[in-house]
């Protein structure tokens, strides 16, 4: 596969230690898209080995707005379904950059190895080192053995080696929107995490129509007068979640996008740090960097002060504990309590719809109406549209927030940028069998 | 004429660095952008972007522009980031005069119009 794309497949089996590269054929492009319609096909060649497959869009890292997103797909062992969970802030990105557009985790290592992934070559490295210690403390120390800050991080803490059923796997230093408990899935397999970073090139079919029309989409998007907002707490007064801006500016640091993303997705919050600081704090761990909107309100719910739901967030990220799962189900409801119960929580976090996508995206629009009438009608509306973002690798919360993003220009871009001829026929076909 | 950077108004989306290495490379890649969104002090929240032009590199921090004349030496307390480094080997900013269709791309593509013309 010549065009967005780095041709290369990456099969690793922990078992083995073997390492192998398929390149990716055209064919197969042509009738799985990308993104979920080919972890999905992944999944079910090599089914047996209870794989583990993090893929990209087909349009990921590239300039169509929003094109951000990667995927993790596997088998819930909470759920017993086949699952996928979007990977977000810049690592999606690295993933397609670190030379592979799919990478498939096969069988289980006897002791802890994480996947150092580079400029087109992995690495099975032993994780003893790391094993028992926490996301932040794994992420940076991951960054300082291989010497550079902006390596991108899929890591398991406590939780996840522990098989906790609400165990994450977190992305850098912050929490995700794993509600899958894919961190108990790394963690069955001794697999403390992967470690992304290159400098690839990804080459274009048609790079200046490629360009042009992805310069006309995000005109048009940003004609939106939601981009007037940004952060966490905006998205949840669009949901209804009230007084969530006037409980978060006491600690409001900053708002930050994923990659190429129009909405700024994540917000910080200082914590231990004078929000209006403007210069870099002096302190290693000012605060914490916020994605997970329901976790948030949830927390807020317990009736925790807006620095200990905070301090509760920052617990679960260094734990690697999805914070949703944390605050509905502890039934605790002070700081101290919520931070220690996370090895005995029990219950169930409700996934919506087929039990494909996480509920960690908002199950209605965002911003917008999309013309949703019944519940049912935009439940059906949310599966397709999560399936879609995540076949051709958008950052899915602002899929539920831009009417701009069409499946009619993902085909148009996708056909510019591969030179293929991707189909609305072939489309529907790929979400139909994810979907079932 | 150069262009400005408001690194407050900035989400450190890359859109800017990803459209000035496409203007050089025709292809997808970070390689050769002389707009660099810096993003090395996660933890800490601290993020603005630096801009190499051809005599000196810009730093648009949160708190306020920083120029540096290329060759001198920064000021120790204020490292710019790890991306700088490599970005003194690249390029400096033309202004995007070969794209007659756009003029700066970083400006057309930047989503919250952190970026305007001097
Ligand atoms: S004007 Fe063009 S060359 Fe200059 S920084 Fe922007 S994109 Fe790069
Ligand atoms: S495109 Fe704009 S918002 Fe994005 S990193 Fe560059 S300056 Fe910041």
């Amino acid at each position: 596969m010549e065009y967005l794309s780095t041709d290369k497949i990456l099969v690793i089996d922990l078992g083995t230690g073997d390492i192998e590269q398929d390149e990716i054929d055209e064919g197969l492009v042509q009738e799985k898209i990308g993104g979920i319609g080919m972890t999905t096909y992944l999944y079910e060649k090599y089914e047996k080995d209870e794989p583990i497959i993090i893929g990209t869009g087909l349009l990921s890292g590239t300039t169509y707005p929003s094109s951000a997103s990667g995927q993790i797909t596997a088998k819930s062992q909470v759920t017993g379904k086949l699952c996928h969970c979007p990977v977000i802030y810049k690592v999606g990105l690295e993933i397609k950059y670190s030379g592979f557009d799919y990478i498939v985790v096969k069988g289980k290592s006897d002791k802890p190895v994480y996947l150092w992934v580079h400029d087109g070559v992995a690495d099975i490295s032993d994780a003893s080192g790391l094993w028992g210690k926490n996301v932040w403390e794994s992420t940076d120390e991951l960054r300082k053995f291989v010497g550079d800050d902006l390596l991108q991080t899929m890591i398991i803490g406590p939780a996840g080696e522990k098989g906790s059923n609400f165990a994450q796997v977190c992305f850098n230093h912050w929490s995700s929107p794993d509600r899958f408990g894919f961190g108990k899935v790394f963690g069955g397999k001794k697999l403390k995490g992967l470690a992304f970073r290159g400098m690839g090139m990804i080459e274009v079919a048609e790079p200046e129509d490629f360009v042009q029309r992805s310069l006309e989409i995000l005109k048009d998007i940003k004609e939106n007068s939601f981009l007037g907002n940004k952060g966490v707490g905006a998205m949840l007064g669009a949901l209804k979640e009230d007084g969530m801006g006037d409980y978060l500016d006491p600690v409001t640091h900053r708002h930050s996008a994923d990659y190429f993303t129009p909405y700024a997705t994540n917000t910080a919050l200082f914590l231990d740090e004078d929000p209006g600081l403007l210069p870099e704090s002096k302190k290693d761990e000012p605060g914490i960097l916020v994605s997970d909107i329901y976790a948030l309100a949830a927390f807020k719910k317990l009736g925790l002060s807006v620095k200990d739901t905070g301090l509760a967030l920052k617990a679960c990220a260094k734990y690697g504990i999805d914070p949703f799962a944390v605050a509905t189900l502890c039934g605790k409801t002070t700081l101290a309590d919520i931070t220690g119960s996370f090895d005995t929580i029990r219950g169930e976090v409700a996934i919506p719809g087929r039990g494909l996508f996480t509920s960690w995206c908002p199950v209605r629009p965002i911003f917008n109406d999309f013309g949703l009438s019944s519940e049912d009608e935009t439940l059906a509306w949310w599966e397709r549209r999560q399936a879609v973002a995540m076949i051709f690798g958008i950052q899915p919360m602002f899929a539920l927030m831009c009417p701009e993003i069409t499946e009619n220009n993902l085909l148009e871009l996708a056909n510019l940028g591969t030179g293929l001829e991707l189909s609305q026929d072939t489309l529907d076909a790929v979400v139909q069998h994810i979907c079932g | 004429m150069g262009i400005k950077i408001n690194a407050l108004k900035c989400t450190n989306c890359m859109a800017c660095e990803m459209v000035c290495s496409y203007h050089r490379d025709d292809g997808f890649a970070f390689l050769s952008a002389c707009i660099v969104a810096y993003r090395a002090r996660e933890k800490k929240d601290y993020f603005g972007v630096l801009l190499k032009e051809e005599e000196v590199l810009i730093v648009a921090r949160p708190e306020g522009l920083e120029i540096n004349k290329i060759g001198e030496e920064a000021d120790p307390d204020k490292k710019a980031d790890a991306s700088a480094k490599p970005m003194l080997l690249r390029e400096g900013c033309d202004l995007c005069e070969d794209m007659d269709d756009y003029g700066p791309m970083c400006i057309a593509f930047c989503p919250v119009d952190a970026i305007t013309l001097d």
